[in-house]
């Protein structure tokens, strides 16, 4: 068994090795073709227009390195707290069973008549002593409350309440739920999601600290089954679970994800729950509790298993409707950018996520263009391969550093190379209409994702 | 051609092809957004009653248990 782990861990070390050292040879290769086309390189610099586009791809190029060498190194730092906290177990303030407070879990269901059965027989099966379970079925127009109150019947030891409204939305099912909470402590879920066993007692400890308001859990990709899931597993690592981790490390995660958050009840009452006026309910709320001053932590053992969407179609709904979310939410906060002596580091997470949310995508479909333009015009299609491997370069780094760290499979490195030879074009096309139409204030349907039952 | 040219043509066309499906797939997205039954909300009573309330702005007091706490819910059937 040892044995078993210790090659598990060489096979995962030895491949992520393998990986940053392939494409630093492949830098070294270039190397030598930069330094023939010197000359070549200097049309960039031509006219006033191509050096201005050049500058400013510049500039964002060395933010994107200064973004990824800080999540790295605060998120190892995380690491390494979380290590020094697990040898002081000592200290741990719920350490009795009977000490240990309620919690109550809330799943809004809205349509999710595939997924709920099997979501809510992992709830029963969480490793807690202490909590109830709410699930609210938003107006369902399939079987999903049927379905709910089935399992609900089923179980003996637990209380299990299911109830079902009128529809209103996810944030006026996860208000409703709250409403009826009884536990100190409230978890908010989806109703596609499977929390792993040890989900509760994970995120309870962060709680021993007064500061802590919320704690976000790990969500990871259930349905690894083609290669726009796979993708998405690696998104969720690095893009997400990578950012969460270094942003854990001050205290300060800007996104609670829908599929586990943990919250003091007190705390969401007094920021008044969930907002209904934006499409990232989890993002406002996050930015809520943070500009109150409360404390966000992460917990990477709190693992929340989600279906991600298998289709390309699906994928765009999905990130359109986060994309615009997100930008409804920090502009509902946008007075924080514009005040860093008042709003604090909330200043610095706000300009991070118009970093993410905006410039990156736009910068990304910008260079490209660009250099598609330069390498046709002029004959050095070199330029747009250079560019290429040094976001490249960044993103194979991260997956290796991620997969290390989240105890992941090592296949997903090789998906870094797919995610930015195809995926990540595509997606950013969307997060830049998306931006668009946003800015625009066109109008936007929810757009409920067809589930699968994965689960 | 050396390797880094072969790489760079490649990456050109891969890039060029890529933006044009991501183009495509965002009109088709928007087009099944547009024809998709589903975007009328299937729930008539919704709008019953006028825009809905806030449910959750009472405020928490430590140690007073609410009506909302103890009330059990009247769908729980």
């Amino acid at each position: 068994m040892e044995i078993r782990i210790v090659g598990r861990y060489v096979w995962r070390y030895g491949w992520a090795a393998l990986a940053v050292c392939a494409v630093f040879m492949l830098l070294a290769l270039s190397y030598e073709a930069v330094q023939d086309a010197r000359s070549a390189i200097m049309i960039l610099l031509q006219n006033w227009a191509l050096a201005a586009i050049t500058f400013y791809l510049l500039i964002f190029l060395v933010l994107l390195i200064f973004r990824f060498a800080l999540l790295i190194l605060y998120s190892f730092l995380d690491h390494l707290e979380s290590l020094y906290k697990e040898r002081d177990k000592s200290a741990v303030l719920y350490r009795e069973e009977s000490s240990l407070p309620m919690i109550s879990l809330v799943v809004p269901a809205y349509n999710e008549g595939p997924v709920i059965q099997a979501a809510m027989r992992a709830l029963l099966a969480l490793d807690y002593p202490n909590y109830e379970i709410i699930v609210v079925d938003d107006g369902s127009t399939d079987d999903t409350y049927e379905k709910a109150m089935v399992v609900a019947s089923e179980s003996v030891a637990l209380e299990v309440r299911v109830v079902t409204k009128r529809n209103g939305g996810k944030a006026d099912a996860l208000n409703t739920g709250m409403t009826l909470a009884r536990g100190e402590f409230v978890l908010n879920m989806d109703g596609d999601t499977k929390l792993s066993p040890n989900a509760l007692r994970a995120c309870i400890r962060r709680f021993e600290n007064p500061k802590v308001g919320a704690v976000a859990g790990n969500v990871k990709v259930i349905n690894r089954e083609n290669i726009w899931t796979r993708i998405q597993a690696l998104e969720y690592v690095e893009g997400l679970a990578m950012a969460r981790k270094a942003q854990s490390f001050g205290r300060v995660v800007n996104i609670i994800p829908g599929p586990l958050g943990m919250f003091r009840k007190s705390v969401l009452q007094q920021v008044g729950g969930y907002d209904r006026d934006t499409f990232a309910e989890d993002c406002d709320l996050t930015l809520k509790l943070l500009m109150r001053g409360w404390h966000i932590e992460y917990e990477p053992t709190a693992i929340a298993w989600v279906e991600t969407p298998s289709h390309l179609l699906d994928l765009l709904q999905q990130r359109y409707r986060w994309t615009r979310g997100i930008l409804q939410a920090t502009r509902k906060h946008s007075h924080a950018l514009w005040q860093p002596r008042k709003a604090g580091i909330n200043c610095y997470i706000l300009w991070y996520m118009m970093f993410e949310g905006v410039m990156w995508p736009i910068s990304n479909i910008v260079g490209n263009l660009f250099f598609i333009f330069v390498g046709l015009q002029y004959d050095v299609t070199f330029v747009l391969f250079f560019w290429w491997l040094q976001l490249m370069l960044l993103d194979v780094v991260a997956a290796a550093y991620c997969v290390v760290i989240e105890e992941e499979e090592p296949s997903l490195i090789f998906f870094a190379i797919v995610f930015r030879l195809f995926y990540i074009n595509i997606i950013d096309i969307s997060k830049v209409f998306a931006t668009i139409e946003e800015w625009r204030g066109k109008a936007m349907t929810w757009g409920k994702l067809e589930r699968e039952g994965k689960l | 051609m050396d390797l880094i040219g072969i790489l760079a043509y490649v990456i050109l066309f891969t890039t060029i092809g890529t933006m044009v499906i991501g183009v495509v797939a965002y009109l088709a997205f928007k087009l099944r957004d547009k024809r998709k039954p589903g975007n009328k909300r299937s729930d008539e009573t919704m709008d019953v009653g006028g825009p809905l309330e806030p449910v959750f702005l009472e405020r928490y007091v430590p140690g007073v248990t609410t009506d909302h706490a103890v009330q059990p819910a009247t769908d729980d059937r």
